[in-house]
């Protein structure tokens, strides 16, 4: 039993690991290389809230930090401040997962889109605060604003395709065990 | 109920928080040091991609080449405009042919006459472009070549026709070339035929606007932009471009590589320029000692 579960969530975290390595791929992929006039949305932040909010325990804040630093250095982000910015959101979102759960997905979108919004607005004012060269404003705003509107798409991916789905009061014995 | 099964978990509990904490400060104390030491991060940063990147290869390619191939065939449905367009172009290359061969030839006859012989230090590496900055808001590429074909920070790189950026980032197997079009992008450079000296400085849209100019009365639009070799940077005499003025009257170029299929680019072997490893020797005159003797101890 202890087992089963330790490797279903051995298993399922290799999974993130992979999707967001597959979506960095796809970043790097040498299609755009003329500067472009939109900003395309923020898949990764995406799926990491996405499966904060369904299975906390698959995205613990150590795999989290990695993987954004990993995004950040990938990218050409100053390493490391959207990463803290994004560690510090999923663990915001988890600790409400237990009352999202049961919450509409209303309810979940507002809180989702509240974060995106904060965590965008919030790498914008430390890199100003900071010195760091920022490009237009508009441009980090328009990226907020397609994440944002991407995120049912990407939760509806994260529960029917990659079987994320929350905890039922049924699944005790199920996936969920914890190790 | 659900709400007891989670409340123990690792992710609130005080060990959770810890590890949270620990997570975060790891990660503001990276960036923190990247805006102390910018340099060796990004030299971190160089090591890092040219670890992954190169992995992504095999599967990068034939994604890559297949979205092209599309857009090529996307763009056949157009072929017969397309012909004609060409078709009279080809009428004004004919004439412009003509005046380029008997250029030529006029122009073979003076460097005999001279004995005039190009630089052979000035001679190029070819790249293949691996990869994007992947994001929108940073401008560069990643050249497969990197510190083991010998490639420094710095040198100039071209397609086959005008120049694409710099060199800024170097590890063995990689390298990163700054475009011009991007936001931190610098470059000196002369207009012809009025001879004015100005800065082409990028801002993350397809034509950078035209910098410190001196007297933009003197510019007009479709001039030619060439780099000025000022601060010896550059190699001087490279095509950036033409003047363009946008819409609000600022003077902006025109590239004349092209940016929206940037493939294989050309990196220009540069010795001349002088290596920037003492900062303090720019700001303070030099002292008694001879420049060479100082810099092989900075060495």
């Amino acid at each position: 039993m202890q087992n089963v579960g330790t490797l279903q969530l051995t298993f399922m975290r290799s999974r993130f690991v992979l999707l967001a390595l597959s979506i960095l791929f796809f970043h790097l992929l040498p299609l755009e290389t003329a500067p472009r006039a939109w900003a395309p949305p923020d898949l990764l932040m995406c799926f990491a809230f996405a499966w904060s909010v369904r299975r906390p325990e698959y995205v613990p804040a150590l795999l989290l930090g990695a993987v954004f630093l990993l995004a950040d250095l990938m990218l050409q982000r100053p390493p490391g401040l959207w990463a803290a910015l994004m560690v510090i959101a999923c663990q915001r979102l988890k600790v409400r997962a237990h009352r999202l759960r049961t919450a509409t997905f209303m309810a979940e979108m507002t809180r989702v889109a509240a974060l995106v919004a904060a965590v965008g607005l919030l790498n914008h004012l430390a890199l100003s605060l900071f010195l760091v060269e920022t490009t237009r404003f508009g441009l980090s705003m328009m990226q907020i604003f397609l994440t944002i509107l991407v995120y049912p798409a990407v939760v509806l991916v994260t529960h029917s395709l990659l079987r994320v789905q929350k905890i039922a009061p049924g699944d005790l014995d199920g996936p969920g065990v914890r190790p | 109920m659900a709400r007891d099964r989670s409340n123990p978990a690792d992710y609130a509990g005080p060990l959770g928080r810890l590890i949270t904490a620990v997570v975060v400060l790891l990660l503001i104390a990276v960036f923190l040091l990247w805006r102390i030491d910018s340099p060796r991060v990004e030299r971190f940063r160089a090591q890092v991609i040219d670890r992954v990147v190169p992995r992504f290869d095999w599967a990068m390619a034939p994604i890559t080449g297949t979205v092209n191939l599309i857009r090529d065939f996307r763009s056949y449905q157009r072929i017969a405009e397309q012909n004609a367009e060409l078709r009279r172009e080809l009428r004004k290359m004919q004439a412009w042919k003509e005046a380029a061969v008997q250029l030529e030839q006029e122009n073979a006859r003076l460097l005999d006459l001279n004995n005039v012989r190009l630089d052979p230090r000035l001679t190029v590496i070819s790249g293949v472009v691996l990869a994007d900055s992947g994001s929108p808001f940073r401008q560069s590429v990643l050249l497969n070549v990197g510190a083991r074909d010998g490639l420094i920070d710095g040198w100039a790189t071209m397609d086959g026709i005008g120049l694409v950026g710099r060199i800024s980032g170097v590890a063995r197997n990689t390298a990163r070339v700054i475009l011009l079009t991007d936001a931190s992008s610098r470059i000196p450079a002369t207009i012809q035929p009025s001879g004015q000296r100005a800065i082409i400085a990028g801002d993350n849209s397809a034509n950078p606007p035209i910098d410190f100019l001196e007297n933009p009365d003197l510019v007009r639009a479709g001039d030619r932009i060439f780099s000025s070799g000022d601060g010896d940077v550059f190699p001087a005499g490279l095509l950036i471009g033409e003047v363009v003025k946008d819409p609000g009257g600022r003077l902006r170029v025109r590239l004349a590589a092209d940016y929206e299929r940037l493939e294989f680019l050309r990196v220009l072997r540069h010795y001349g320029n002088a290596p920037v490893d003492d900062s303090a020797q720019i700001i303070a005159p030099l002292g008694p000692r001879p420049l060479r003797q100082n810099g092989g101890g900075a060495n």
